[in-house]
């Protein structure tokens, strides 16, 4: 597993976050679909990893993150409703499992979130971890 | 109620309620910035008094119906005193109109202090007591936001908003180890509600169960209380200190 260094600290803050039992969070769960995730159970975990790792992640850091910087009109169709070709090779970035799902010209924007797993959340902190640190 | 190694937020804090309450959690070891808004000599004799019995204290100039004054003052209490654990939301002021004469900026000017000092100030605090997962917020309101008089709807209004605001806030912020609490004076006799009770004191002292007015230090009683752990279980509370007054139906009686 990627950045398996900082697994036991995101599993313990979705765990807590979401009142769930650690075994209960792999690292394939998608936070808001399968686990049941809102936003302010989000909020709660970039908090507790704050503490655990001291790296610090706004609410707002997901979704720019997810986005990777690529401006709004190269990322999706907001006519027909969906994330472009530049948009989709971002996401299988950030995103990986993406690549295995056929939604090549079918993902929704507003679905996107919607696929994120703790493994995703694990390398986004790690990704962090690294910035702060180097 | 010892708040030993606590550092406390006082909005409004040279005069009146917010400066008793200042003392008090001085008194129960807390180190207390308190802010002024246009009462610097009073904030400054506060901040003396307090070191003069051993206390850590400082004033703060700021406009907390301004929330980049309400972040600031936020910002450099934690710079002074070396952390944050509690916020007292107690700024406030009254504009009292009938409503039939009452214009718009009557009743914007009081809910841009009273409420949005509370709603400034919250969120203000959030981000470092929710990293920290500790925190106690407690709304300095009024009876006056669960019942009506005459002239003061801009001013109740206010208040029941502060409420409504506190019960939300509490519920939202539980998981994140942050209480919110709001404390609901009755008549307390200071310079803000002098007018009133110059003008019917003894009328309506005749009518509250206590048969006297609150102090301000019953007032900072209670905010201690809220503030210390031993207030650890409650959360979303609107407590009165009002000697019974809003307990009763009418005078409680005939006449």
């Amino acid at each position: 597993m990627a950045n398996e260094e900082f697994f036991p600290q995101v599993r313990e803050a979705v765990a807590e976050a979401l009142g769930l039992d650690e075994d209960e969070v792999t690292a394939g769960a998608t936070l808001l679909d399968e686990l049941g995730a809102e936003s302010i159970d989000l909020l709660d975990m970039l908090f507790r990893l704050e503490r655990t790792t001291g790296v610090k992640i706004q609410a707002a850091d997901l979704a720019d993150y997810v986005q990777g910087g690529i401006p709004d009109e190269e990322f999706g169709d907001e006519e027909l409703d969906v994330i472009k070709p530049a948009g989709m090779s971002q996401l299988k970035t950030v995103m990986p499992q993406l690549a295995d799902m056929d939604l090549d010209g079918k993902l929704q924007p507003e679905k996107v979130m919607s696929y994120f797993t703790v493994q995703n959340l694990v390398d986004l902190v790690a990704s962090r971890a690294a910035t702060v640190s180097s | 109620m010892n708040l030993d190694d606590r550092v406390v937020l006082v909005t409004g804090g040279a005069k009146g309620i917010g400066r008793a309450i200042c003392l008090a959690l001085a008194g129960s070891g807390a180190s207390v910035a308190g802010t002024y808004r246009s009462s610097r000599a009073e904030a400054e004799d506060l901040v003396r008094q307090i070191e003069a019995a051993g206390g850590k204290a400082v004033a703060l100039a700021g406009d907390v119906s301004d929330a980049g004054d309400a972040a600031s003052v936020v910002a450099r209490t934690i710079a002074a005193l070396g952390g944050l654990h509690v916020l007292v939301n107690n700024a406030g002021i009254v504009k009292d109109v009938l409503i039939f004469n009452m214009e718009p900026a009557d009743w914007q000017s009081v809910m841009n202090v009273n409420f949005g000092g509370v709603f400034n100030g919250t969120k203000a605090v959030l981000d470092h007591f929710m990293a920290q997962r500790e925190g106690a917020i407690i709304n300095i309101s009024s009876v006056m936001g669960e019942r009506g008089w005459i002239g003061q709807a801009n001013y109740s209004a206010s208040k029941g908003a502060i409420n409504a605001f506190t019960r939300s806030a509490a519920v939202e912020l539980a998981r994140f180890g942050i209480r919110v609490n709001a404390v609901l004076p009755g008549f307390a006799p200071t310079e803000m509600v002098s007018g009133l009770i110059d003008k019917g004191g003894k009328g309506i002292k005749r009518q509250l169960p206590l048969r006297r007015f609150a102090s301000v230090e019953d007032v900072a009683a209670l905010t201690t209380f809220l503030a210390s752990p031993d207030s650890a279980y409650i959360t979303g509370a609107c407590l009165p200190v009002d000697g019974g007054g809003s307990a009763q139906l009418g005078l409680g009686r005939p006449e």
